[in-house]
């Protein structure tokens, strides 16, 4: 198992079919992103159909699993009692290298809250929840030569 | 276009009273429903034997049809519900009463919502009773015995924000409003602007929920923080309470009590791919993901009205979160894009000197929080100069419905 971020109350993914391609390469701690096998684009949450040309093939694209913050809120209530300990934490957008622009919310962790901004550089921490269910969270990225976390 | 006899006209507004969630004990979120149907049509100094048509907007929990067969409506002609989401859909429900008398499909619809927040679920709380991950069904498609089988397409498309804390309404706008104070330097304090404003012009509101709490900046910078940007007077109200609207047509608006007050264009829908909004997308373009998301229902708006901004004599803006009230008067083009903040800090909002007086009831912020219907409600009582912030003589009126979800928009004119 992994390094835990958030307490097992927090609500469980439920998938469709078109989606289940999603939560299963997260299950295996690939982070991925549906691609239209006829023009290529890219599309997030995972859909039926590309929007652009409307053909229903698709495949899962790896993605290297970094990428940067497009935006983020720090939250300090704890909407579930079970997030008491957790407040405050920082939700984000992160916009993911290689995925056509395609944006996942997630969460950023082992970083101070105050050091969060728009632009930083972030690389994927999966956090395993339960035997088969892992979701990739995001810690600021390493830079060469920086201690750990990419302090500097 | 309609025959002139045709013209769509809200001839009666009511309400119940309206309280903090929880308030309401002596009727339930259904009844109260009904309540507010029949203090409209007495507004209207018409009868439930007069109406043929209810609307409503998505989610409505209190159906048409048992409205219809509780308050013995002689015959149903027509019952709608907008599909736009949440507060997206008050402003597209009355435009669709307004398009079903206009179409001779109904005579007489009432537009109505009623939100107990006491005895169903509060919007701001996280989600109830979600199952541990060990205990979850294994009624999941495909190998992945942890994730459950979606029940709608929504929930499908929450799972990728409910499991990483995204959780409540207060938290996805924060990510917008971040995103416009980089691009934009759009600050807290004209957020406050907004909180101070309308909890002012709520205190003239014997209706309003907050009407007995004046507020001031230093108070709102106070307030306590709930998903930053956000402080707690950012966010609006969890109550109880229930409105409604009689939409007719002019021609059976002669007849009725009141002024009637005319529709004079509505509009509703959504951008290309914006889905149900940053709520469940953030992959939407950069310009799209900053802003209301209205910007099309506001030309086609203001197209179909024969109007623009500049022509507006007061506005009632859907107020879930200030900071996107400030994109809203953007969208609706108000001011220039990115320049909400400023517009909003100049004291453009305020009754009675205010360029723009904007939610003169008090708005979701400080009357009520009733998904949006209770601006529609102080917009045709501002054009039947009954406003308790009256704009004087004013004539048109712009209501928006909620920014950050597929929205609607109506301009209501003086008759």
């Amino acid at each position: 198992m992994s390094e835990r971020w958030f307490p097992d109350e927090m609500p469980t993914p439920a998938a469709s079919a078109e989606t289940v391609g999603w939560w299963e390469a997260a299950a295996d701690h690939r982070l991925v992103v549906q691609r239209c096998t006829a023009c290529g684009t890219t599309r997030h949450p995972p859909g039926p159909l590309c929007p652009t040309c409307r053909s229903f093939a698709s495949e899962w694209m790896p993605l290297p699993g970094t990428g940067t913050v497009y935006t983020y809120t720090v939250v300090h209530q704890a909407f579930i009692p079970a997030l008491g300990d957790t407040v405050p934490y920082v939700v984000v957008a992160v916009e993911l290298d290689g995925a056509g622009g395609a944006r996942l919310v997630s969460d950023l962790v082992d970083t101070d809250p105050s050091d969060v901004a728009v632009g930083m550089p972030v690389e994927v921490a999966w956090e395993d929840m339960g035997p088969e269910l892992a979701l990739p969270r995001f810690r600021r990225a390493a830079v060469p030569g920086a201690g750990p976390g990419g302090r500097r | 276009m309609s025959a002139a006899g045709r013209t769509a006209c809200v001839v009666g507004v009511g309400e119940t009273p309206y309280a903090k969630w929880g308030g309401i004990t002596d009727a339930t979120e259904y009844q109260l429903s009904i309540q507010a149907i029949l203090a409209a049509l007495a507004d209207a100094g018409l009868s439930a034997d007069d109406v043929d048509g209810l609307a409503s907007f998505a989610g409505d929990r209190n159906d048409a049809t048992f409205v219809a067969a509780d308050l013995g409506l002689p015959e149903l002609r027509y019952a709608g519900l907008s599909w736009l989401p949440g507060g997206g859909g008050a402003c597209a429900a009355v435009a669709n009463a307004a398009a079903a008398v206009e179409s001779g499909t109904a005579e007489v619809v009432v537009v109505y919502r009623s939100l107990c927040q006491g005895q169903f679920r509060r919007f701001g709380r996280g989600p109830g009773n979600a199952p541990a991950p060990g205990n979850a069904p294994t009624t999941g498609p495909g190998r992945v015995p942890h994730v459950r089988r979606a029940r709608s397409i929504l929930e499908a498309h929450v799972a990728f924000t409910m499991p990483f804390g995204m959780f409540s309404p207060p938290i996805a706008y924060a990510m917008v409003l971040r995103r416009h104070m980089h691009r934009f330097g759009t600050t807290v304090e004209q957020m406050g602007h907004v909180a101070v404003t309308t909890r002012a012009h709520a205190a003239r509101n014997p209706r309003a929920v907050m009407g007995g709490r004046p507020m001031t900046m230093e108070d709102y910078l106070a307030s306590r923080m709930v998903s930053d940007p956000f402080r707690l007077f950012d966010c609006c109200l969890e109550n109880d309470g229930a409105c409604a609207v009689v939409v007719t047509t002019a021609e059976r608006a002669a007849d009725t009590a009141t002024a009637p007050v005319t529709v004079l264009a509505g509009a509703q829908g959504a951008l290309r791919g914006f889905g149900h909004g940053q709520y469940s997308n953030v992959s939407m373009p950069d310009d799209d993901y900053a802003s209301a998301g209205a910007r099309g229902v506001a030309r086609r708006l203001w197209a179909r009205a024969g109007i623009g901004p500049g022509d507006v004599d007061v506005a009632q803006v859907y107020d879930h979160f200030t900071g996107l009230v400030l994109l809203s008067l953007e969208d609706f083009g108000f001011c220039e894009r990115g320049e909400g903040g400023p517009f909003a800090a100049s004291g453009a909002l305020a009754w009675p000197d205010g360029a723009l007086p904007v939610n003169t009831h008090g708005g979701s912020l400080s009357e009520a929080y009733i998904h949006g219907l209770n601006h529609v409600v102080e917009g045709v009582r501002q054009l039947r100069g009954e406003s308790t912030c009256q704009v004087e003589g004013a004539e048109t009126c712009l209501v928006t419905s909620a920014a950050g979800v597929p929205t609607s928009a109506l301009v209501l004119g003086r008759w």
